[in-house]
């Protein structure tokens, strides 16, 4: 295995050597994109993220210690990008977007999937959405990212037992909030 | 009926952070226990539906985007790093604006020899005699001068021509040879201290203060060559004083070998 490591990588972006920030975007920005967009619900706001978080990866280099992966940095530094986000304008979740997003399922490989199929779909978006931050986070993490409950403790600064109670809850919380869209769909 | 089972396990199930036994324990239960069945199936549904949801392709912009910012990023850093580098050139250049300090100095000279060879030519009364003398103090003044500030340049070189200007200063005064003294202490260059030690001995065989402080810095002296050039201008001078400090050298365990064996030899012929 010759391949050199993210932290590696990383460690000679600190010192200096910029460009190679570029391998670990070529290595990591798919699943950048992917946690921010089921984060925010919204896929152009998600690519702006993804640069904000390579950004801020990039001035705030010299905090990486390389002791942990840099995978759980990245997410740690992507989490303070949402945060922020948030923070500067309460930003909820228009119509339009949900609309493109079950354009696409039906625009895809999902031709086929009828009204009900993309209904239950875009419900769910929207139970995801309305979860708390929290709650929302460790089932992105958990599902999307298919991280493992210790790593996720690594970047929520939680204990492995904290993050296991926090996705039960979540998924609860998800799954009473789905079907409490669904019947009212109905 | 009432389920003892810890509710957590149904999503740690699903999500396989469980171990085999674990795993197996669980199932067990599951199998005896209709409710948490059903309610796994529900947690399970819901699991399989996120997954459903697509997560998008990044558009054909992301990319570019990102070598962008990348390509700005090194810019904007670029400008401070210009600036230390043109900090660092003034710092040079204000060391290098000494060559005009040796052309006035020169200049000073030519004007000096000129006085004098008119001084020379107009010889007999008492005034130009007093002349003479108080041109030659103020070239001698200037070299002083020259040397003090060639002593304190970052290049070794500069240094030692600095150094040895002092041979070309007839009578060295108390702040020439505190300066020598200096940096025959403390120069991080060994030629340069060795240099200085030159320039001294010939200034220490009439001042006993200079000779004094020449027996202080041998135990300050690491170098074994500037220790043994000092042995050697000790030994020259025939200074009693010295073997004291030599013996105080050669307590140290990381002593070069041949240095030992010298100063054992010098201190036999010193006492």
């Amino acid at each position: 295995m010759d391949q050199i490591t993210d932290n590696a990588l990383m460690i000679k972006v600190k010192n200096g050597d910029l460009d190679r920030m570029g391998l670990l975007f070529e290595r990591h920005h798919r699943q950048l994109l992917g946690f921010l967009y089921h984060m925010t619900g919204q896929r152009e706001l998600s690519e702006d993220l993804v640069q904000n978080v390579f950004y801020r990866m990039l001035k705030y280099r010299h905090t990486f210690r390389g002791d942990g992966e840099f995978r759980s940095w990245m997410y740690h530094v992507a989490r303070n990008v949402i945060h922020d986000e948030g923070r500067g304008q309460k930003r909820t979740i228009r119509a339009q977007e949900l609309e493109a997003h079950t354009e696409r399922i039906s625009g895809t490989d999902r031709a086929d999937a009828g009204i009900q199929k993309r209904q239950e779909l875009q419900s769910l978006r929207q139970a995801l959405n309305e979860l708390p931050e929290e709650s929302r986070e460790v089932l992105v993490l958990s599902r999307y990212q298919e991280l493992k409950y210790a790593e996720i403790a690594g970047i929520m600064n939680l204990s492995e037992g904290a993050v296991k109670v926090r996705v039960h809850r979540a998924l609860q919380q998800l799954k009473n909030h789905y079907l409490k869209l669904e019947s009212n769909e109905m | 009926m009432k389920c003892e089972n810890d509710k957590k396990d149904l999503a740690r199930w699903i999500n396989n952070e469980m171990n085999e036994t674990e795993r197996a324990a669980f199932e067990l239960h599951l199998a005896a226990c209709p409710a948490c069945r059903l309610e796994l199936e529900t947690d399970q549904q819901v699991w399989d539906r996120m997954g459903e949801m697509v997560t998008p392709e990044p558009s054909a912009s992301l990319r570019p985007r990102f070598y962008a910012m990348l390509d700005t990023y090194k810019a904007s850093e670029e400008p401070t790093r210009n600036a230390f580098a043109d900090i660092r050139h003034m710092f040079r250049q204000f060391w290098s604006v000494q060559p005009g300090f040796r052309l006035a100095y020169s200049l000073v000279l030519v004007v000096a020899g000129l006085g004098l060879g008119y001084l020379i030519n107009h010889t007999g009364t008492k005034d130009n005699k007093d002349r003479i003398a108080s041109l030659s103090t103020q070239v001698n003044e200037m070299k002083e001068m020259m040397m003090l500030s060639l002593l304190e340049n970052p290049s070794a070189s500069e240094r030692i021509r600095g150094v040895s200007y002092t041979s070309e200063i007839k009578q060295a005064n108390p702040q020439v040879v505190d300066a020598l003294l200096t940096t025959l202490n403390n120069d991080p260059n060994v030629n340069v201290r060795l240099m200085t030690l030159e320039a001294l001995a010939p200034i220490a065989a009439k001042n006993p203060s200079v000779r004094e402080g020449l027996v202080r810095s041998i135990v300050e002296q690491e170098s074994p060559l500037v220790q043994s050039a000092l042995a050697d201008v000790m030994l020259k001078l025939q200074e009693k004083r010295s073997v004291q400090s030599f013996r105080k050298l050669l307590q140290q365990k990381d002593l070069n070998g041949q240095i030992r064996v010298k100063l054992e030899q010098t201190i036999t012929e010193l006492i």
